[in-house]
């Protein structure tokens, strides 16, 4: 068989490891080969290839961050200030450490939580807006590669090259500022009149964190031509800017060219939840799932919606879908445990929970999974076994502010006075956001 | 006692309801854990391939 025709193939088949193989042994014989080259170029990128729009990390609570436009904003402008939700402060769900609302599903960006070990290893805040994840992966391909660099980047002639070899640069080395400055040359080559370069210039941009110009090549296509990923990029740049309405703005004239466009009405609803705005976050979640019903996304977000909302049966029935579609993981399994729980579905709590306890590596996660074990043991009238299963939780991540506060009450009720206040103390000193711990110290108080 | 009166209910027109309300403490929520996105998992396993394929050289480099 022809070798280059068997790498075509391989690549289609996205056995992209034995294709770049195939292609360097090719490569060795014919060292000028355009096609091979190009196609060992393509099969490196998509082999690290993430949807990068998914994958962006946008930095919370930073107080370094001098892109945010108004330093004290009015309450309902800024994701810092959003409304409190409606139903009281006790009716609503539990909240990250951020002081986010929990959400259905855990995106890059919305799962580090300040105080936790991963948190305290980053030593330092990221100077550009590059995830740290994204140049640790860029260095790992590097690193796999034996014989050096497939391309020497700095010797190249950028005017010469095109499209191809920018997504090469972005993803497989990492190195934006040499894939910048072919953008550059690009756009100055089509008049800058190509939208497709533009928006690759935004993304260099925000990887460099100069959110203003990339604001600006963002607006200029938008002028051009209309795609979703434009409309989604002007979102994402907004929410970086802390200007939550402008993005929902963006959102809502992406969703007006682009009737019903499930990734418009994802960010959307991902806007609404975080501003607090459940119901119509749920609202714009309910139509994603009539366009597409193997959204897992938006299933979690209206499960967990429901259970909150005092309607575990119906939660449970969202999540056992998401099961149903293949998912097989301790997160999905805790979270029909405790649906089961609070719907009176006792035979399958045990078992969904011990699956659970199987599946669960992750430090952090095990400790969320004994916290919920507490409840069960609460509900079953076992303080003794409860007890045991937030020290459990406690010895796992050290940070659980909700398990501390959960283990003065049981302490309280068992008659253990001394040890209550103590942990009350600590669960508000972990997380002063949370209600509980200042409500129970309160309480404490005038008992005294 | 052959005779039984009719008992009188006795209602008071402004009624005062006593209720001794014992302050409980309050415990936080269970806690539903977010589902792992997609893109997250991909992620995810490229990560620990990653570091996997680190660790590889460096103990070739080693040797």
């Amino acid at each position: 068989m022809d070798p280059f025709y068997l790498a075509l193939s391989l690549f289609r088949r996205r056995k992209y490891d034995k294709c770049i193989d195939v292609c360097t042994s090719i490569l060795e014989k014919q060292s000028l080969d355009q096609a091979v080259w190009c196609l060992k170029m393509r099969a490196m990128t998509q082999r690290i290839y993430v949807d990068d729009i998914e994958s962006e990390e946008i930095p919370e609570n930073d107080f370094l961050e001098d892109n945010a436009v108004a330093t004290a904003p009015r309450p309902g402008t800024s994701m810092k200030t959003s409304q409190p939700p409606k139903t009281g402060a006790l009716g609503s769900r539990p909240r990250t450490a951020t002081g986010r609302p929990i959400s259905g599903v855990s995106r890059p960006g919305t799962q580090n939580r300040p105080g936790t070990a991963l948190d305290r290893l980053r030593t330092a805040r990221p100077v550009t807006g590059q995830s740290a994840r994204a140049i640790r992966l860029g260095t790992a391909a590097m690193l796999s590669q034996k014989e050096g660099p497939f391309i020497q980047v700095s010797r190249l002639n950028l005017a010469k090259y095109a499209k191809k070899s920018r997504t090469y640069l972005f993803y497989h080395e990492g190195d934006v500022r040499n894939a910048m400055e072919l953008a550059v040359q690009a756009t100055q080559y089509c008049d800058f009149k190509d939208w497709w370069w533009k928006v690759q210039l935004a993304k260099c941009y925000v990887a460099l964190n100069l959110i203003r110009e990339a604001e600006q090549q963002l607006r200029s296509v938008l002028k051009q031509h209309y795609h979703v990923e434009s409309f989604i990029r002007l979102t994402r740049i907004y929410i970086r800017l802390d200007q939550p309405l402008s993005a929902m703005e963006i959102c809502k004239s992406g969703v007006e060219v682009f009737p019903k466009d499930v990734s418009i009405m994802t960010e959307l609803a991902r806007l609404t939840e975080a501003l607090n705005d459940t119901s119509t976050s749920v609202k714009y979640y309910r139509t994603i799932v009539i366009e597409d019903a193997m959204n897992t996304e938006a299933i979690a977000c209206i499960g967990m919606y429901h259970f909150y909302n005092h309607q575990p049966e119906l939660a449970l029935r969202y999540y056992r879908r998401v099961l149903a579609m293949g998912a097989h993981s301790v997160e999905l399994y805790n979270n029909l445990g405790l649906c089961c729980l609070y719907s009176q579905q006792l035979d399958l709590t045990y078992p969904c929970f011990q699956r659970a306890l199987e599946l669960a590596t992750d430090p952090l996660v095990r400790a969320e999974v004994w916290y919920n074990l507490s409840h069960l043991a609460i509900a079953a009238g076992d303080m003794e076994l409860a007890i045991r299963c937030l020290t459990l939780s406690i010895s796992l991540d050290k940070t659980h502010a909700s398990a501390y506060n959960n283990l003065a009450v049981l302490h309280h009720k068992t008659g253990n006075a001394n040890l209550v206040k103590a942990y009350l103390t600590s669960a508000k000193e972990l997380e002063p956001d949370l209600v509980e711990p200042q409500i129970n110290l309160g309480l404490l108080q005038t008992a005294e | 006692m052959s005779e039984t009166a009719p008992l009188k209910p006795i209602l008071k027109s402004n009624p005062q309801i006593m209720l001794e309300d014992a302050a409980e403490l309050v415990l936080c929520k269970p806690r539903l854990i977010p589902l792992k996105s997609f893109t997250l998992e991909k992620l995810e396993k490229m990560q620990q391939e990653a570091e996997k394929a680190r660790q590889q050289v460096n103990s070739d480099q080693n040797e």
